[in-house]
């Protein structure tokens, strides 16, 4: 990529947007308008992106329709060493999808082995309770990554997709990039 | 393999030792090769995200191993400027009996250098960065020789609002001296106070080697080479000299870069690594490792942090990844009624919703997390206190048995905390909740979990006074190999409880002005 491009993507970043391929052209657009477009998932299958909206909207409501499958899936897409999810900085090997996959494979196992349902499908009592006793790695017979660092990393995920744009920062009223006027000299 | 033409020296790593070194050294008329395993970035590059400031880092992988794993992937570097990128630009001095601990207390090391020696280079180093800050305010807690360069940066609401509490503790504050222009300095404009130093300053008020050292040193032609992975140092048949750096470039292809002098300037996991990985029949335990040393006495800082909610807004999104104040009245070692070691009081940092905000209360989620979001972002404040391990030999690195993608060993990193060092931890926790209590906020609650964290890594390859107890002498020669030199905090035979970037600047400029002075005789 030229250094402009590669100027502007960067700019576009900065306000939440990432790149996605739809109709064979890359174009800029936050995991918000991904989703809203459909834009097509690259690594992520139809299920298992199912899968971790329902507990990641649990963890951080919102996440779903703030593009999470979307951002996880594209991010999951693009060399380690570009990747800006959390995982990145955990000591984690890649491919980071493996862990995701890993993860979400042993929530449904754990929630149909107790609950005969997928986590997506339990109520709402039913996935505070099974989130409380991950974060507190309390699930026995465990056979994913470890339980706190899934719930750590899934919800720093959705966190970012929910609080950390531009539109995030709007929702709670926080200024992104304020010039603030000083108050005093020091 | 191709083997590059022979330079001057060669340096591992492009953070602030490696930048230094290379400053120092093009100075004196040296060739310098810099090997740096991360890309080349530009103020252009950066973007004010947090979600897009992980892209400045990105450590290798480790095998961790103990019970309190080093936090490395949020601490290390990944490219020009290393771990300066996104540090937090806080800038204290460790104070004069930081160097003497085992004199002074009968316990852990001494280092092999005093604060006095110490003294003029951080008075030079907060020229170069430059240091913003009221060196007056600390002659309560070290010797001062000169003052900041630079008035301290202005004061937000979520630092002031715990003036009061301390001093109903009897704990005095002082501006936190911080490597962040209050002023314009330099040529380099002043903060704007967005909160943003940790991802990229692209405007140049956050002090970093792109704006100093390295940018100066290859302005005098220090070849920089980004994507370049360091696996051994060479030596001569002898064993008495170092000859060169092994390494891989960006398109995974050996490389051997010839030198007279090489550096090892990386992160302080990995100069062990490499030391290690460079065994030969004249070395067989490592490089420089006759006595087993090299990896051993590695320290963390655990990070004791208390929040509060406030009921006015304390403007927390405002100011800069440093802290506005600090405290060292807690520093003397044996003053904690549990535990043992330095306690150093910090506060008023600006926070961000998606790492400070949400981090406060890791254990909320669902609709609490929602409600806890919306309160805090008007009325949080934080006090942390650092704590001080001892430094041990069984917290230390060698190799491990999985390899990296060249065949080497990767490192392995072993560290607990002892009962001192979890005690003090817990007794800081005490103590900054009294003080937050007593500041009347709505609420105010112990932040981590039931360990503590850990914070910075140092030791490893630590200074001393002779091969029987340490890797190098006071200038990070090393014992074994007098032109082999070692930079950065691994140096560190403790670590005190602060932020430990001006200190490792100050022996690296130190070390660096020896080599350069001594080179006949160094290089043969």
């Amino acid at each position: 990529m030229d250094p402009v491009k590669r100027r502007t993507f960067m700019q576009g970043a900065a306000a939440g947007a990432l790149a996605f391929t739809v109709g064979g052209v890359e174009v800029l657009l936050t995991p918000e308008e991904a989703r809203a477009q459909g834009v097509p998932l690259k690594v992520l299958k139809a299920d298992e992106a199912k899968a971790l909206e329902a507990f990641s909207e649990a963890l951080v409501p919102g996440a779903r329709e703030a593009g999470i499958a979307n951002f996880v899936d594209q991010q999951c897409s693009v060399p380690p060493q570009e990747a800006l999810l959390t995982l990145r900085i955990v000591n984690a090997r890649p491919p980071f999808v493996n862990f995701y996959r890993a993860a979400l494979t042993e929530i449904d196992r754990q929630c149909q082995a107790k609950q005969g349902k997928t986590f997506a499908e339990l109520g709402a009592d039913a996935q505070r309770e099974f989130i409380t006793l991950l974060r507190q790695a309390k699930h026995a017979d465990w056979k994913g990554p470890p339980q706190g660092q899934v719930y750590g990393i899934f919800r720093d995920d959705g966190v970012d997709v929910v609080y950390g744009t531009v539109e995030g920062f709007e929702r709670l009223g926080v200024p992104y990039m304020p010039l603030i006027a000083p108050k005093a000299r020091w | 393999m191709a083997t590059h033409e022979k330079v001057d020296v060669a340096i591992v790593g492009a953070g602030p030792t490696g930048a230094i070194f290379a400053d120092v050294l093009t100075r004196a008329g040296k060739k310098v090769v810099i090997l740096e395993f991360g890309p080349d970035w530009s103020h252009n590059d950066f973007v004010s995200s947090e979600i897009w400031g992980r892209r400045l880092k990105h450590a290798p992988r480790f095998e961790l191993a103990g019970r309190h794993n080093p936090g490395h992937g949020s601490n290390a570097g990944w490219g020009a400027g290393g771990s300066m990128l996104h540090w937090f630009a806080n800038a204290p001095r460790m104070l004069p009996l930081d160097f003497k601990v085992k004199s002074q207390y009968g316990r852990g090391l001494d280092w092999p250098i005093s604060y006095d020696d110490l003294a003029p280079y951080y008075d030079r180093i907060a020229i170069d960065l430059g240091i913003s800050g009221d060196a007056e305010q600390e002659k309560r807690w070290r010797p001062v020789t000169a003052p900041y360069p630079m008035p301290p940066l202005k004061t937000f609401r979520h630092g002031e609002i715990w003036r009061d509490a301390f001093k109903a503790h009897d704990i005095p504050l002082a501006p936190m001296p911080t490597g962040i222009n209050s002023i314009e300095y330099k040529g380099r404009a002043a903060c704007r106070s967005d909160g943003w130093c940790h991802v990229g300053c692209p405007i140049g008020a956050h002090g970093q080697p792109l704006w100093t050292h390295l940018k100066e040193a290859r302005a005098r032609g220090a070849e920089f080479r980004p994507f370049s992975y360091a696996t051994r140092v060479l030596t001569n048949t002898a064993g008495d000299r170092v000859i060169g750096v092994e390494y891989y470039d960006d398109k995974k292809e050996k490389q051997t870069q010839e030198a007279s002098a090489v550096v090892l300037a990386a992160y302080a996991a990995e100069i062990p690594r490499i030391m290690l990985n460079s065994a030969t029949d004249k070395h067989p335990k490592g490089l420089a490792n006759k006595n087993e040393l090299v990896g051993k006495y590695l320290t963390c800082h655990t990070g004791a942090s208390v929040w509060a909610i406030f009921d006015e807004n304390v403007e927390n999104h405002m100011g800069t990844t440093a802290t506005q104040l600090m405290s060292y009245e807690r520093y003397a070692k044996d003053r904690s009624p549990k535990g043992f070691g330095s306690a150093f009081y910090i506060m008023g940092n600006a926070l961000k919703p998606n790492a400070g905000i949400a981090g406060a209360r890791p254990d909320l989620f669902g609709p609490p997390l929602a409600e806890f979001m919306k309160r805090a972002v008007r009325g949080l404040a934080r006090i942390n206190i650092y704590g001080e391990e001892m430094p041990r030999a069984e917290n230390r690195v060698e190799l491990s048995s999985q390899k990296d993608e060249f065949g080497y060993p990767i490192a392995r990193i072993i560290h607990s905390y002892d009962q001192d060092a979890i005690d003090l931890w817990n007794n800081s926790l005490d103590e900054g909740l009294a003080i937050a209590k007593s500041a009347n906020p709505q609420e105010a609650w112990k932040g981590g979990g039931a360990a503590p964290g850990t914070i910075h890594l140092n030791g490893g390859t630590i200074m001393g006074t002779a091969a029987d107890n340490s890797v190098t002498n006071n200038y990070g020669q090393t014992h074994e190999v007098a032109n082999l030199y070692l930079a950065g905090s691994g140096l560190f035979p403790t670590e005190g409880a602060l932020h430990l970037t001006n200190t490792l600047m100050a022996v690296s400029l130190r070390g660096a002005e020896h080599l350069a002075k001594n080179w006949s005789t160094i290089t043969g």
